[in-house]
């Protein structure tokens, strides 16, 4: 049976200044990473990654963003998001830089690695927490992290605070 | 094409560095006779040549070899960006008379200059166009051309 398979880029936006990531828009982003696509890849390139291209998500707090794509073309997508330098919203101009940290070929499978990859980079808070109410409230989120729990509140897509 | 096959033998033989898959055949009865071994190529040769000439519809137009380079790259970079305008690729010969042009390029981007010099558009404003005469993997298939073959 003939079915479009397509491959789920996770990526984390990084800004040089952390008080931009606020105004993170999904407009902003479609756009900054079509033109990124268009220079790197040509006519061709732009073309074979706009037929089913789509940011699925994005979290403005913690900078997780899911891109869409078909699957013969994901390279090309992955290999233009290097040369995204800044982004456009609202006017404004801010620097950043987007890093790929997981490609998945489901939307599931991805959620499932960013729980995994959330509570690392909470284990890593850690050490470095300054009170006690600080700690406790990171174990409180470490311990909250599971994807049985979010199944059985009915899939809902929510991924935990940060 | 004959020509083409003829050397793809003649390839087989005495190149014995490319190999991607061989076979021995040792003939356990009489071990005195000579084992041969059996090269088998998936692919003919690491580069394609290719002989094309530009065609101007009118006017004296001037290039020299650096030009003609230029609007190779030019046409790459708008069909396939700037990772596409990065494809190594050589002008082995120019002539500046004819317009005609021998070039060098990997097997694997073979595909993407055909297409790019499908699509040249123009040079500063003057519609051009490519004529592709000749594509062989071996450089001495372009020696002759059974087109322009004059039988006496």
């Amino acid at each position: 049976m003939v079915r479009f398979k397509s491959r789920y880029l996770l990526c984390e936006v990084s800004f040089a200044d952390p008080r931009s990531r606020q105004c993170l828009e999904e407009r902003a982003i479609f756009s900054a990473v079509r033109d990124a696509i268009a220079r790197a890849h040509g006519d061709y390139g732009a073309a074979c990654c706009a037929v089913s291209f789509a940011v699925k998500y994005l979290n403005a707090y913690t900078g997780i963003l899911l891109l869409r794509c078909r699957k013969e073309h994901y390279r090309l997508l992955w290999s233009a998001l290097p040369f995204i330098i800044h982004l456009e919203s609202r006017g404004q101009r801010q620097p950043c830089r987007i890093s790929s940290i997981h490609v998945g070929g489901t939307i599931r499978t991805c959620q499932r690695f960013l729980i995994r990859y959330n509570r690392q980079q909470l284990l890593r808070m850690l050490p470095g927490c300054q009170s006690e109410e600080e700690r406790a409230s990171v174990h409180r989120a470490v311990l909250s992290c599971s994807l049985k729990q979010l199944e059985e509140e009915g899939g809902s897509r929510d991924e935990d605070s940060d | 094409m004959t020509g083409d096959i003829y050397y793809m033998f003649l390839a087989v033989e005495y190149f014995a560095a490319d190999c991607i898959h061989s076979m021995r055949r040792h003939d356990t009865k009489d071990p005195e006779t000579a084992s041969y071994e059996r090269l088998v190529f998936r692919n003919a040769s690491d580069y394609h040549y290719m002989k094309i000439s530009l065609i101007f519809e009118g006017g004296n137009i001037r290039l020299n070899a650096a030009h003609f380079k230029q609007l190779i790259i030019s046409s790459l970079r708008e069909l396939y960006g700037e990772i596409g305008a990065a494809l190594p690729f050589d002008v082995l010969k120019f002539e500046e008379n004819t317009l005609s042009a021998v070039l060098r390029v990997y097997s694997s981007a073979l595909v993407r200059l055909w297409s790019a010099l499908t699509l040249l558009g123009g040079y500063q404003g003057q519609p051009c166009g490519v004529r592709v005469v000749q594509v062989t993997p071996f450089l001495l298939a372009l020696s002759g051309n059974s087109r322009e073959l004059k039988l006496d």
